[in-house]
């Protein structure tokens, strides 16, 4: 008895520095995205010329450090053979994807890999779309020579885009059960619709804030890049003039390439993961009173 | 048998592919910027395989499109400067006023530096092979690792699938004239992935995966990486927010940073890890690092050299930037793989 005790203790002792461990590399992945907007005003003097530069590369220092955290702790939890399996490959149709979009450049910044992630993260929840995010862009890097300084902040943002598609299945789920449990029978049409708006604004989102991990290293113009010594309120209206400017374009036709194909090919999909979903994770547990299917 | 192999290790490499990064990011005198491209080039004419099918935009297409996009936002959306090349009406919001030279150069000196850290990172991807890539991959990663191979395995597998059931559908008379002519594709391409997946997975079972070691993290791993990451945190925020106590933030994240890597080493003691033929750090591998060090040892450490030189800025009016010859032959250190290269072909 007093084993058993002890063995709970320590599963919720675990559980705790888990939710820690999350919560600290999520809040330094976002701070490194945001960090130029927090820059506290300092007196411009030559000496912070030389120094300038600096925080950029300290920042790639500890995203890099925060996403190999956060991966330890991720695989940590025992990732079983399905889990494995189903991600590799997955993440291997994803990468064929992002190869053809090499070979072939599609219009602006539209990419055909954010919409499997999204859809993943959906039916397979919120840790699975992160590593399927992730890794996508780590493997598909690998094969297209993508490797830099920026793959880090990619896998971030991928990460983040598949972690919060399993967050909105669950809200979504909890929305449209009725009381007995039993989802309606517009959900699937509910979900597309729901996807579609999410897959726009993340569509906007990866760009406004893949483009902050260069954006301090240009130190460039006074109206519109980051420099040490600005206020929040100057910061945000020169990224919003640099966003327009540079980006919004660009990342528009990312946004609508990424409804264009949650609307034509989300429905097909997500019924087809939906039914791996169920075969994949089917267990049968003989220690229990009676036959138990997860 | 003639076979791609890397003249270099992908440590070696990935040294060499940072140090320029650091390089091009620290010294914003385009004399230092375009010395390190210069180098990064001539690395790459010495070691890039003529035949590379890795589908890479080239620095070059990048510099082309890159340096005149930066240089012309630039001196479109800048207007400090003496020398003006035209006036845009006041009323058009953020482009109008005066059009300075010293913008324009400001904007191509950014599109440089990018074009520098872009072309370092375009050599390193061309001359480390994906499994050298992969092998790098800590032992604490095992799982991560094994998705990653994974993953790797299977993208010829899917690309054949996809050709195949392309042919198939060609055959059943199944033209691509809209993205919703993808839908006949994209789904019997998911479905066999998927099944293949299903497939590996009881093989993998089968096989014993996951029951050689106790796969739950160890408590104190946990532990060590609570406490790097909170050390990370807490340091940084120290660093953003005050100002006065940057030494002892910048020390609370090298502490975390420690702790981090630790509990890497930590979780990595419990996999086992074997490497097939493990290529052997060599003495070339050492002149790189070396070479790299003497550029780091230049631009990081206070030694008596004009070191105001590596900053420059075109405004408020155009000068010549200044350059000296020692910081400059620091710079060389990066040519090191040029060298020793060997057409990054050797036979095995």
């Amino acid at each position: 008895m007093q084993t058993r005790t002890g063995k709970l203790g320590e599963v919720r002792v675990r559980r705790l520095i888990s939710r820690a461990i999350y919560m600290m590399s999520g809040a330094i992945g976002v701070l490194a995205f945001l960090y130029p907007f927090f820059m506290p005003t300092v007196s411009p003097a030559p000496l912070d010329m030389a120094h300038s530069q600096d925080a950029p590369l300290m920042t790639v220092t500890l995203v890099g450090l925060a996403l190999i955290a956060l991966l330890i702790e991720l695989q940590g939890q025992s990732i079983s053979a399905k889990t494995v399996a189903l991600l590799g490959v997955l993440i291997a149709i994803t990468s064929v994807l992002r190869f053809i979009e090499t070979a072939m450049p599609m219009p602006g910044g539209f990419s055909p890999i954010f919409a499997p992630i999204i859809l993943a993260g959906y039916v397979f929840g919120a840790r699975f779309g992160f590593l399927m995010g992730a890794f996508t862009l780590l493997v598909s890097g690998l094969v297209t020579g993508g490797v830099g300084p920026w793959l880090p902040y990619q896998m971030f943002t991928a990460g983040w885009a598949g972690l919060t598609a399993g967050w909105l299945a669950r809200g979504i789920s909890w929305l449209t059960r009725s009381s007995n449990g039993v989802p309606s029978s517009n959900s699937l049409r509910l979900d597309i619709l729901v996807l579609c708006l999410f897959g726009f604004v993340w569509g906007l989102l990866y760009g406004a804030i893949m483009n902050i991990w260069f954006w301090p290293f240009a130190v460039g113009p006074v109206e519109q890049t980051w420099s040490p010594g600005t206020s929040l309120g100057q910061t945000l209206s020169r990224y919003a003039a640099f966003y327009l400017i540079t980006s919004l374009a660009w990342d528009m036709m990312r946004a609508i390439g990424n409804v264009v194909l949650i609307f034509l090919l989300g429905a097909p999909t997500l019924r087809v993961l939906n039914r791996f979903r169920r075969r994949f994770y089917f267990e049968v547990n003989p220690h229990a009173g009676r036959s138990t299917i997860t | 048998m003639q076979a791609a192999r890397p003249s270099l290790d992908a440590r070696a490499w990935s040294f060499w592919a940072v140090t320029v990064m650091i390089a091009a990011s620290l010294a914003r005198n385009p004399l230092y910027t375009a010395l390190v491209l210069l180098v990064t080039i001539i690395v790459s004419a010495t070691n890039v395989p003529v035949h590379n099918n890795r589908a890479i935009l080239s620095p070059l297409r990048f510099a082309l499109i890159v340096i005149p996009l930066s240089a012309l936002f630039n001196c479109l959306t800048i207007h400090l400067g003496q020398h003006v090349l035209f006036r845009l009406p006041t009323w058009i919001p953020l482009l109008g006023g005066p059009v300075t030279a010293e913008g324009l150069v400001f904007g191509a000196i950014n599109g440089l530096a990018l074009t520098a850290i872009f072309a370092s990172f375009a050599v390193f991807n061309h001359v480390t092979p994906v499994r050298d890539l992969v092998r790098l991959t800590p032992r604490a990663f095992h799982e991560v690792g094994v998705v990653i191979s994974i993953a790797l395995t299977f993208i010829p597998q899917t690309m054949r699938s996809l050709e195949r059931i392309r042919q198939a559908q060609a055959v059943r008379g199944h033209r691509m004239r809209g993205l919703r002519d993808w839908l006949p594709i994209v789904i019997p391409l998911l479905v066999s992935g998927l099944e293949r997946s299903m497939g590996l997975a009881e093989a993998m079972v089968a096989r014993g995966y996951g029951a050689v070691y106790e796969k739950a993290q160890l408590l104190r791993t946990q532990a060590l990486l609570a406490l790097g990451t909170l050390a990370l945190l807490g340091g940084w925020l120290l660093w953003l927010f005050v100002l006065l106590q940057r030494g002892i933030a910048m020390a609370v994240m090298l502490v975390g940073a420690g702790i981090v890597l630790g509990a890497v080493w930590q979780a990595g003691r419990v996999v086992t890890h074997t490497v097939y033929k493990p290529r052997q750090w060599t003495a070339p591998d050492t002149l790189v690092v070396l070479g790299c060090v003497l550029t780091l040892v230049i631009l990081l450490l206070p030694l008596p050299l004009d070191r105001n030189t590596l900053y420059y800025s075109p405004f408020p009016s155009l000068s010549w930037p200044s350059f000296d010859v020692f910081v400059g032959l620091g710079f060389l250190g990066l040519l090191v793989p040029a060298m020793i290269g060997r057409g990054g072909q050797q036979p095995i």
